[in-house]
């Protein structure tokens, strides 16, 4: 007795008081308590607490118990009603046939791992290969291509473009100053822009070599730019890049920049005589470098966004196409690609669309509406979002004369303008 | 074998006939049915009055229950809400936390009825559930204080030590009990807790916190002894 600790007094004690000990215990520690009056003292203790805890007060009963318990039970059962789609008492066997289910599941596919890869591996080989045959092998094809530096200029300054030169089908690209831009296809004679060469440019303007150099530059970058902003593909689908006559605005402002400011004097004459949709507002700002200039110019489409366009719908999307590859394509199949380009033009020209005009909600509000001969787009752009580009400061769009001598010069007419315009497309 | 007259004692032996269950075939034919649905054999035994399902055994009760009759969960829940209110308050010593604390526990008790095996009496088993749902919470709480940068025992201390500085006439032995207990870390509580004041049996105990019977011995031993550590003014008062 005398050989233990602290803790094994205690217990032993402990067990003392509550009775556990066998009879030889009993006698052992009696005889040890009857030397030792610490531990007799601590077995006092022992008994005054267990007699305090014993004699703790208990809560008065709670009659209302049940009644409450009741209501609890009740919400619970209507929780786990509403939660669980199956009696409760089906939850573990449910529980292990899903587990039963999911082990079986990973087995197989880890089993049959190899064969899993390869079906995706084909899948995607499938799908790179729905991506070269439609866009490659020339289900999308460029609507227009090799743009040449004459249509290139026609396409700037007066944002027209013939399809070709048997339909007398033009693309026109324009913007109205409040409300953003609109693309059209559409036979229009009435409107249609006086025809302008590379030749008849230089000859009024008269650029030294190198600012002919600069431009010749641009007017091929713009025809690039052209070939991969409007594709057409099979069953009447046609893609326009939104941001198409941006391109038209930043290459007149471009031009223009490359101009000395008494050569910008004889661009602006030559542009208010055959009535281009620009004028040319800082005339006395000096000509800017070339890489300046070429650092404004987007190589591809915004984004690779597209309005997709078929006689049903019309939707926003992505188009990664890869135009170099594209382009080698149809260098070395140019005749196939011809036959079938004057193919999905003859049919788009004869489209019908069969809607009203609809809008898109994100990211720009879009609407296409046309007849038999004519469709348009029109892509409403926020006005901030023009004011923050930055070629505004040497090219402004024109007020059309016609207009001019009816009404006060503001952007308000420049709407009716437009609407004017699809109005007569439309009744057409 | 007869049917036990109503308001006799209903015990184990008499499992077959006990409330509830469907009736066997040497039950007499003057029974009426009542939910033809529910008829297997022949006829539904008419069902007992209050006063005999109040003195049914708990195990008949439960063989009602897992029979269907999930009304006479009512008597056990009456018969042992005190006695879990009790512990709860023992464990907590916060009245206004225990109620909802109690119906948890007997909610949990109603959904694991079912499944309960007469291995164990139902009233251990009960503690058990409401033993392992105050462990949860005083996990809880613990996080709480964690979280909140507060050192609860430190205010127990101080407060037990207040308390005993006065005079012994002055004393409110109920309260330093009650501190005393909460001063103890959550396993020496609970088992001093259903030693000394619920009266259960060392086995028992073992069997509610689930741990051997020396570990029982062990955590008593030190519960007592660290009650004895605080609460020594108050003990030494008589002896």
């Amino acid at each position: 007795m005398k050989k233990m600790n602290e803790q094994q007094m205690d217990r032993l004690l402990s067990q003392y008081v509550d009775g556990r000990l066998s009879e030889i215990e009993v006698q052992k520690v009696e005889s040890f308590l009857a030397l030792d009056t610490s531990a007799r003292q601590r077995v006092k203790e022992l008994r005054r607490l267990k007699d305090l805890l014993a004699s703790k007060q208990k809560l008065v009963p709670d009659i209302g118990f049940w009644t409450r318990f009741a209501v609890a039970l009740e919400e619970q059962k209507k929780d786990e009603h509403s939660l669980l789609p199956f009696p409760r008492k089906f939850v573990p066997a449910i529980t292990i046939m899903v587990a039963a289910v999911v082990v079986v599941a990973g087995t197989l596919v880890i089993q049959n791992r190899m064969q899993f890869i390869q079906y995706f591996s084909e899948k995607s080989q499938a799908v790179r290969k729905v991506y070269e045959k439609n866009v490659l092998q020339g289900q999308l094809l460029p609507l227009f291509s090799k743009v040449d530096k004459d249509r290139a200029l026609q396409f700037s300054l007066f944002g027209t473009l013939a399809l070709d030169d048997k339909s007398k089908t033009e693309l026109r690209v324009d913007e109205q100053s409040k409300k953003g831009y609109r693309i059209e296809v559409g036979k229009d004679s009435k409107n249609k822009a006086k025809p302008m060469t590379f030749n008849h440019f230089l000859a009024e303007v008269k650029p030294t070599s190198g600012q002919k150099h600069l431009i010749d530059s641009l007017l091929e970058l713009t025809g690039r730019r052209i070939e991969s902003s409007v594709l057409i593909g099979e069953n009447n689908t046609m893609a326009i890049a939104p941001d198409l006559p941006n391109l038209n605005r930043l290459m007149v402002t471009n031009i223009a920049a490359c101009l000395e400011p008494n050569q910008r004097v004889q661009f602006e004459r030559l542009l208010e005589a055959n009535d281009a949709p620009y004028t040319v507002t800082a005339q006395s700002v000096p000509a800017r470098k070339g890489d300046r200039i070429f650092q404004n110019i987007p190589q591809s489409p915004r984004d690779n966004r597209f309005v997709i366009i078929t006689p049903d719908t019309m939707m926003y999307s992505q188009l990664h196409i890869d135009f170099d590859s594209l382009r080698r394509h149809m260098e070395e199949n140019v005749v196939m690609f011809e036959l079938r380009r004057e193919a999905m033009l003859k049919r788009m020209i004869a489209r019908e669309f069969q809607h009203a005009p609809r809008n898109l909600p994100w990211p720009q509000p879009v609407q296409s509406f046309g007849n038999e001969e004519f469709f348009s787009v029109e892509i409403n752009v926020p006005v901030e979002e023009i004011e923050q580009q930055q070629m505004r400061v040497i090219i402004q769009p024109r007020i059309r004369k016609q207009i001019l001598q009816t009404a006060a010069p503001n952007h308000s007419i420049q709407v009716r303008t437009w609407r004017d315009t699809a109005s007569e497309g439309l009744t057409r | 074998m007869a049917l036990p007259l109503p308001g006799a004692e209903w015990s184990s032996k008499d499992k077959p006939y006990q409330i509830g269950v469907r009736a066997r075939s040497f039950v007499p034919s003057f029974t009426k049915t009542n939910d033809a649905r529910s008829m297997t054999n022949d006829q539904i035994l008419p069902k007992p009055s209050v006063d005999v399902l109040r003195k049914m055994s708990d195990e008949a009760l439960i063989t009602a229950f897992q029979s269907g009759d999930h009304d006479v969960y009512r008597f056990l829940v009456e018969r042992h809400q005190e006695r879990i209110r009790n512990l709860l308050f023992s464990i907590f010593h916060d009245r206004d936390f225990i109620d909802d604390l109690a119906q948890e526990v007997f909610i949990k008790a109603y959904q694991a009825l079912p499944r309960f095996r007469f291995e164990a009496s139902f009233y251990t088993w009960l503690y058990r559930i409401a033993v392992n749902k105050s462990r949860d919470e005083l996990r809880k709480k613990k996080l709480r204080r964690f979280f909140s940068f507060q050192t609860l025992d430190e205010g127990i201390e101080k407060e037990l030590n207040m308390r005993l500085s006065v005079p012994p006439e002055d004393r409110d032995t109920q309260e330093l009990v009650a501190l005393g207990l909460q001063s103890l870390p959550e396993k020496f509580r609970t088992a001093v807790v259903l030693k000394d004041i619920d009266g259960l049996s060392y086995e028992e105990i073992a069997e509610v916190m689930q741990c051997e019977l020396g570990t029982v011995k062990s955590r008593i031993s030190r519960a007592r002894s660290m009650l004895r550590k605080v609460l020594k003014p108050l003990l030494e008062e008589v002896v």
